[in-house]
């Protein structure tokens, strides 16, 4: 049995505890987060105790297990906090707002011999899952040209966190690390990286970044990051190889439609695509990591696979400021 | 459009297969003779001439000397040069396929030559006359994006072999090929011009003396920042040849056009595969028309020499881009 505490009561921080929650050996002893109403708010939800401060959490409560859902730049402080205490750790992606901090992140953890998991959850989503799968098996022959997409409205974190882009890297960053996680895992070693985006733009609410990413095997590989749609969220994946194309768009992918027409005051309907799956791949991912320390097990993600998602992250950023390829040692 | 005077086109070299439909739409336009075919290879000249009930010439002097206005040039890319040059000297407009040529001097060359022989010379960029991208364009001018950010445009096809994949007649693979359909929608759509250029580009896909895989990025005048798909990543076994996609992203929000998205899906017993038949407007056609149109009228062209070099440039860039790993700055 795990004891887990969750740092961060925000939207990752809820479907974090609430996975823990249900998992049978896993128990959820605390939550934690720098706003006291929060932290106490989701901790009743699940009857257990709520801090404010790490500090006070590792004084206050024995767990193994610690779950950071905070906003990027400041996983590194907890991590640092939480391995000095010899926890367990699993971090929300991505490890860290820098590489620099990601490397500290992996080297505190390493001294301190605690497991670091970071959390690309996309690897448990069933459909980049098959699309993984059969990338392996050969299905396209080799793979050659490569183009993913992650859609959606500007999001909104607490304190709008996510527009700071000191502490969320925008959409480069920390929307489409999902993709450069995903693609290292199908393609391996990127070389090299360019990319344009509006970061440090400062348009109210809108970001999107185009990178382009060369990998040591030859593939190339085009990512969009949209945080400029009104509403609605979009991913695609396609892969071209000598042999065939796969194809995934999640607009395409919807088993069932619900269409509503108006009733009392209101004066439209709503329309609600579904695409429902019977395993959250949230509760699966951190199923996988509760069941890797259980058994002893070394996680598929390793804390390494979080470092290089974020150095392509930042190479991503500084191409996008110098109009510059950014080479990868 | 029915008034203004019967224009009389011919067409240079089938080479091109769009070729094909320039015929059909020159046979269809009520305004517009279409008078043969002259070909680099003789039997081709004789068995199209005989398909769409039009003279065969021998060569290409020939039908120059004959009573025509204008040729269409739907040779190899290489050619377009010679085959323009000579209708210009002949005192006939020409409407040239894409690319205008396979360097920027020979495309310059060609607008060059046209303009001294005062004749007209429109680039064949028959996706400025979708009904979708004109729509789009109106709806950009009209504000409703907002101020325009970004673009992401793919035309990705599937390899067309032949002389396309002759350097010395292309002058490359998917780059030189792709790459010009999607600059000019952009131009068009942004009125700014392309400034900075990088491109990843490879031959990984078919391993030949070819690239068959290209992602070229161009940021514009405005900064409006782009990718271009040129790839030829489409397999054999996709049900169409390819398509052209534009993304734009505004301020106030974004559009995505999908130019061939009007389709039906078939799935044949008698291929064995699943294949879409397009059912939207024929751009070729209203490309056509609005030639036959200038010069029925004596009007400017609606797609110039200059925007096929601009369409070009691009290309050129994305070469060296490639070779030297580095951005190219096409005003440093």
């Amino acid at each position: 049995m795990q004891r887990v505490a969750v740092v961060g009561a925000g939207t990752m921080g809820r479907v974090h505890s609430e996975a823990y929650a249900q998992m049978p050996n896993a128990e959820l002893v605390a939550i934690c987060d720098t706003k006291q109403e929060a932290a106490e708010e989701l901790a009743a939800r699940y009857s257990v105790k709520a801090f404010t401060t790490a500090k006070l959490l590792l004084a206050g409560v024995e767990f193994d297990v610690i779950d950071v859902s905070t906003p990027t730049n400041t996983h590194l402080e907890y991590i640092k906090a939480a391995s000095a205490a010899g926890k367990q750790i699993c971090c929300e992606k991505p490890l860290a707002r820098t590489t620099g901090q990601a490397l500290e992140a992996v080297r505190v953890c390493e001294e301190a011999g605690v497991t670091l998991f970071v959390a690309h959850v996309l690897r448990w989503f069933p459909e980049y899952r098959k699309l993984h799968d059969l990338i392996e098996a050969g299905a396209v022959g080799k793979p050659v040209v490569v183009r993913t997409s992650r859609c959606s409205a500007y999001p909104r974190g607490t304190d709008d966190w996510f527009a700071d882009m000191k502490r969320s890297g925008g959409v480069a960053l920390d929307m489409i690390i999902h993709d450069y996680d995903w693609l290292r895992w199908c393609f391996g070693k990127v070389r090299r990286v360019y990319a344009r985006g509006l970061y440090e733009s400062n348009i109210p609410l809108t970001d999107y970044a185009l990178v382009t990413l060369r990998f040591e095997s030859g593939v190339i590989a085009h990512v969009e990051g949209n945080w400029a749609r009104p509403g609605g969220f979009v991913a695609t994946v396609e892969v071209a190889g000598t042999q065939g194309l796969l194809s995934f768009s999640n607009t395409e992918s919807v088993p069932l439609t619900i269409e509503l027409k108006a009733r009392g005051e209101e004066t439209v309907g709503v329309t609600v695509p579904e695409s429902p799956v019977s395993q959250n791949p949230y509760y699966m991912e951190l199923e996988h990591f509760i069941n890797c320390l259980e058994e002893g097990r070394k996680p598929d993600v390793s804390a390494q696979d979080g470092l290089e998602a974020v150095r392509i992250g930042e190479a991503a950023l500084r191409s996008i400021g110098t109009c510059r390829p950014v080479a990868l040692a | 459009m029915t008034d203004g005077r019967i224009v009389k086109i011919g067409i240079i070299s089938f080479a091109h297969m769009h070729a094909h439909s320039y015929a059909s739409c020159l046979k269809k336009l009520p305004n517009v003779e279409f008078v043969g075919i002259a070909d680099d290879e003789p039997a081709r000249a004789k068995e199209m001439a005989k398909r769409y009930g039009v003279k065969a010439f021998a060569k290409y002097e020939d039908m120059l000397a004959a009573e025509i206005d204008a040729v269409i040039v739907t040779s190899e890319n290489a050619n377009h040069r010679r085959h323009v040059v000579m209708a210009a000297q002949s005192e006939k407009h020409a409407m040239c396929e894409k690319p205008l040529a396979t360097t920027k001097q020979d495309a310059e060359a060609i607008v060059e030559v046209c303009k001294r022989s005062g004749v007209k010379l429109m680039m064949a960029f028959p996706c400025r006359f979708h009904p979708a991208f004109k729509r789009l364009k109106e709806s950009v001018a009209a504000g409703d994006l907002g101020k325009l950010l970004a673009m992401k445009g793919a035309n990705q096809g599937q390899c067309p072999g032949g002389w396309f994949v002759d350097k010395k007649l292309s002058g490359g693979g998917a780059v030189i090929d792709h790459t010009v359909y999607l600059v000019d929608l952009m131009r068009c759509l942004t009125g700014a011009e392309p400034a900075r250029i990088y491109a990843e580009i490879d031959n990984r896909m078919f391993g030949q003396d070819f690239e068959d895989t290209g992602i070229i990025s161009v940021d514009f005048t405005n900064n409006v920042f782009a990718t271009i798909d040129s790839s030829w990543s489409r397999p054999k076994s996709y049900p169409h040849w390819g398509n052209v996609n534009l993304d734009v992203i505004g301020a106030q929000g974004v559009a995505r056009m999908e130019m061939f998205a009007q389709k039906i899906d078939v799935f044949s017993n008698k291929t064995g595969k699943h294949t879409y038949e397009y059912w939207g407007d024929d751009a070729d056609l209203a490309l056509v028309e609005s030639f036959a149109n200038s010069i029925a009228h004596d009007k400017p062209v609606a797609i110039t020499g200059e925007d096929g070099v601009k369409a070009l440039e691009v290309a050129m860039a994305a070469y060296e881009s490639a070779n030297l790993r580095e951005m190219i700055d096409l005003y440093a």
